[in-house]
């Protein structure tokens, strides 16, 4: 097998491919002298709300801001409780704190989601909402938590940060709870070219309130009706955005299929994701798990594959949550997963032959191991 | 159906179709492909969140304002709440700010969760310093002058009071790049200094982004680790934090900026200067406090005037994009409402908000533009 070197991500192949789309796009706004909203963030606003089911999506400064926002809107704050998942990225934690409110952590299942039937245990008189985390782009078990979430008067708040386009029993991710936070950060499956994030929501209020917010608080140039924030999506950064939108279902299918090759080839030798009948993720992270990780890591790292850990140290192992009070053997799932996880480099422009040469290049990893 | 209802200022609007306009973007970038070639290599080497731009762009900052550290963040207003945040003033806590200014410097101090405490403005409309030491409780964390139309505060005074009461100075100087006071910049007055790189503001990028100076060594690691979710390295948290950083590619246009940035200051100052001259002789407009120790940059020039609206319309019905920075303070906000303020609070915050006019300065406009400017303001009290 030639030797390959295979990045974990490749942006500038996406963007040679659609460059003159994108270059066009940057020189009339350059011309129109309009970089902050303006009908450039209008019209990616109404083509995402479209694509997730949504009767608004509201263009924001990045994910975190999106979820920050949100709880914001739901009036979040000092003395309330939040539940979040605690294998996660940490900012779906911190969004939680910044409010002023306290984050509740809890252990996910075998699909790295939010376990629901641990959710109820952690359910006070103080909680106030959940945020189930659409981890690597699979959503989370919405029907059990909406369920749970009804019976106990909790808003649920989706974390979809890694999971633009996923369904869940048909439904768009982003259309499951009474609002979704997404990122656009360049590494994600629509990703603009610095920071982005987008909300959405059915709820006509919560987006009239959201898009005050987001923008100083501002009625109009002169009123302001509420302390804001300013936190908005760059017009620039929306027309890259909507460009990328039109290519985001081809993207997506791109990145299952490759699950699909990587799932074949790979589950003899390691535990693969599996999708449900019910659910359509879309792989922004593949992650496999093997008792032999950080071996296997090394030895594709030498194979010129690069992959990476998301992510080694759950949120409540971190020197950040060391206030909340929890210690090693808390939550065992994700304690034994972070030791465990792998992502493979999965992304549209990954060819056939390169996803190839990573399934090899692990068979040939454990072949090896078994002779040894 | 999906649905949009957002607000856009008149400023951005593509079809604006006064000649005399505060809008000067489209004449500003108009080598525009040039900064796309350039943050077209940035998107090549995928060099995003941070990277090699924003470095290059802090240590460029810091030397312009000759500080130890600058700190490229997500806007003016997330300098201000970040920095306020890396103070410790949070819950509780009360922060000395004027009460007249941008919505922005009172919304970082709410979001930090602290409460704004207003003080009266001066003849140059910046915060009165004789106003801010009776406002001082037990509760007082810190003092947040704003160096509003980019005119330093009374720093000396302010500075006093501070280490009198032991109380951090937090400088909005969003309007105030390369404004000095007594010969220190903007950027080194106080114990942090913020500014906006707003599309409007006197060094622009293409969206939202800002910057933070400092000497305390101190405050620029806390606030590295807080504007990037409190990470050091890719997976370590150390403290839950935030998320503002300036965007790589719009880190690509303020360089680009930074070494045109004399020129658009002197070309402020001159047209501020020649409107200065040529006003001062109409009865109706008053000209607020010029200092000879102050360099003061115009992001804004305003001036207060009789019949202000009138003249607003006038001055737009004749093609001058006439501004008003801005009509209603702070403390007579719908969102202050909790604080329980009424008219008359603030005396001269008010009296200027009702009569201040704003006039373009940017470095486009020409001396023939500023001379119908001034024309047609003499006709109209004629």
């Amino acid at each position: 097998m030639t030797k390959m070197t295979i990045p974990f991500v490749d942006l500038a192949g996406q963007f040679r491919n659609i460059e003159s789309e994108l270059t066009t796009a940057f020189l009339d706004i350059g011309r129109s002298g309009v970089y902050i909203m303006g009908e450039r963030l209008d019209s990616f606003e109404l083509k995402a709300a479209d694509y997730c089911d949504v009767k608004h999506a509201i263009g924001v400064g990045h994910g975190s801001d999106a979820l920050f926002l949100i709880l914001k809107a739901l009036d979040v704050g000092p003395g309330d409780e939040v539940i979040t998942a605690t294998n996660s990225f940490i900012a779906s934690a911190w969004v939680v704190a910044a409010t002023g409110a306290t984050p509740v952590l809890v252990d996910v299942a075998e699909d790295f989601n939010i376990e629901p039937a641990l959710i109820e245990a952690a359910i006070t008189e103080k909680t106030r909402a959940i945020i189930p985390v659409h981890l690597t782009g699979r959503p989370a078990p919405m029907d059990e938590i909406n369920s749970l979430a009804e019976r106990h008067g909790l808003h649920v708040v989706e974390d979809a940060a890694q999971a633009i386009g996923a369904r869940y029993r048909g439904r768009r991710v982003g259309s499951l709870g009474v609002a979704a936070g997404f990122s656009l950060h360049p590494l994600k499956n629509l990703g603009v070219y610095g920071d982005g994030g987008l909300i959405t929501t059915n709820d006509d209020k919560l987006a009239s309130k959201l898009r005050v917010l987001r923008n100083h608080g501002l009625r109009n140039r002169d009123e302001c009706e509420v302390w804001g924030f300013n936190s908005r999506l760059d017009s620039m950064q929306a027309a890259f955005a909507e460009i990328k939108l039109g290519f985001l279902d081809s993207w997506n299918e791109r990145c299952r299929a490759i699950a699909v090759k990587y799932q074949t080839g790979l589950a003899d030798f390691v535990q693969v994701p599996l999708d449900q009948a019910w659910e359509e993720c879309v792989y922004h992270n593949f992650v496999i798990r093997t008792e032999k990780r950080d071996e296997l890591m090394a030895y594709l790292l030498e194979h010129g594959v690069d992959t990476r850990i998301h992510y080694p140290i759950p949120i409540h192992l971190q020197d950040a949550a060391k206030d909340l009070g929890y210690k090693v053997g808390n939550f065992p799932n994700a304690e034994k997963y972070a030791k465990t996880m792998i992502s493979l480099p999965i992304y549209p422009e990954l060819s056939d032959a390169q996803v190839d040469y990573i399934t090899q290049s692990v068979k040939s990893f454990f072949d090896e191991l078994g002779k040894k | 159906m999906a649905i949009t209802e957002n607000f856009l200022p008149e400023q951005y609007r593509q079809n604006n179709k006064l000649g005399i306009n505060h809008n000067y973007l489209d004449q500003q970038f108009s080598d525009h492909e040039v900064i796309w070639a350039k943050m077209r290599e940035v998107v090549i080497r995928g060099d995003f969140t941070l990277g090699t731009e924003v470095d290059l762009l802090e240590k460029e900052y810091a030397k312009i304002s000759g500080t130890n550290h600058a700190i490229g963040v997500g806007s003016g207003t997330d300098a201000i709440f970040l920095s306020l945040r890396a103070l410790g003033v949070g819950e509780g806590d009360e922060v000395i700010t004027t009460a007249f200014t941008f919505y922005a410097t009172i919304g970082a101090i709410v979001t930090a969760g602290a409460k704004p405490v207003f003080c009266d403005i001066g003849a140059d409309y910046n915060i009165d310093p004789l106003e801010i030491e009776a406002k001082i409780t037990p509760a007082t964390k810190a003092i947040l002058p704003v160096h509003w139309s980019g005119k330093p505060c009374d720093m000396d005074a302010i500075e006093v009071i501070a280490q009198k009461h032991n109380l951090a100075i937090v400088g909005d100087a969003c309007h105030a790049i390369s404004a000095t006071y007594k010969g220190r910049t903007a950027g080194s007055l106080g114990t942090l200094a913020c500014f906006s790189f707003h599309p409007l503001k006197n060094l622009n990028v293409w969206g939202d982004g800002g910057i933070i100076t400092t000497n305390s060594d101190e405050l620029a690691d806390k606030l590295r680790l807080m504007r990037n979710h409190g990470l050091v390295g890719r997976d370590e948290c150390h403290m839950f934090a935030y998320n503002s950083r300036l965007d790589t590619i719009q880190a690509v246009v303020a360089r680009h900026l930074l070494g045109k940035i004399n020129h658009i200051t002197e070309s402020r100052v001159a047209h501020a200067d020649y409107f200065d001259q040529e006003l001062r002789s109409v009865e109706q407009i008053i000209i607020p406090k010029r200092d000879t120790d102050i360099y003061q940059v115009y992001h804004i020039y305003s001036i207060c005037c009789q019949r202000r609206s009138e003249l607003q319309n006038y001055l737009i019905e004749n093609g001058v994009d006439a501004k008003v920075h801005y009509p209603i303070p702070m403390h007579l906000q719908p969102a202050a409402d909790y604080l329980g303020h009424k008219k008359g609070d603030f005396p001269i915050a008010e009296n200027i908000a009702d009569n201040t006019i704003s006039l373009p300065v940017h470095e486009f406009i020409s001396r023939d533009q500023q001379d119908h400017v001034i024309k047609l303001i003499k006709a109209f009290y004629d």
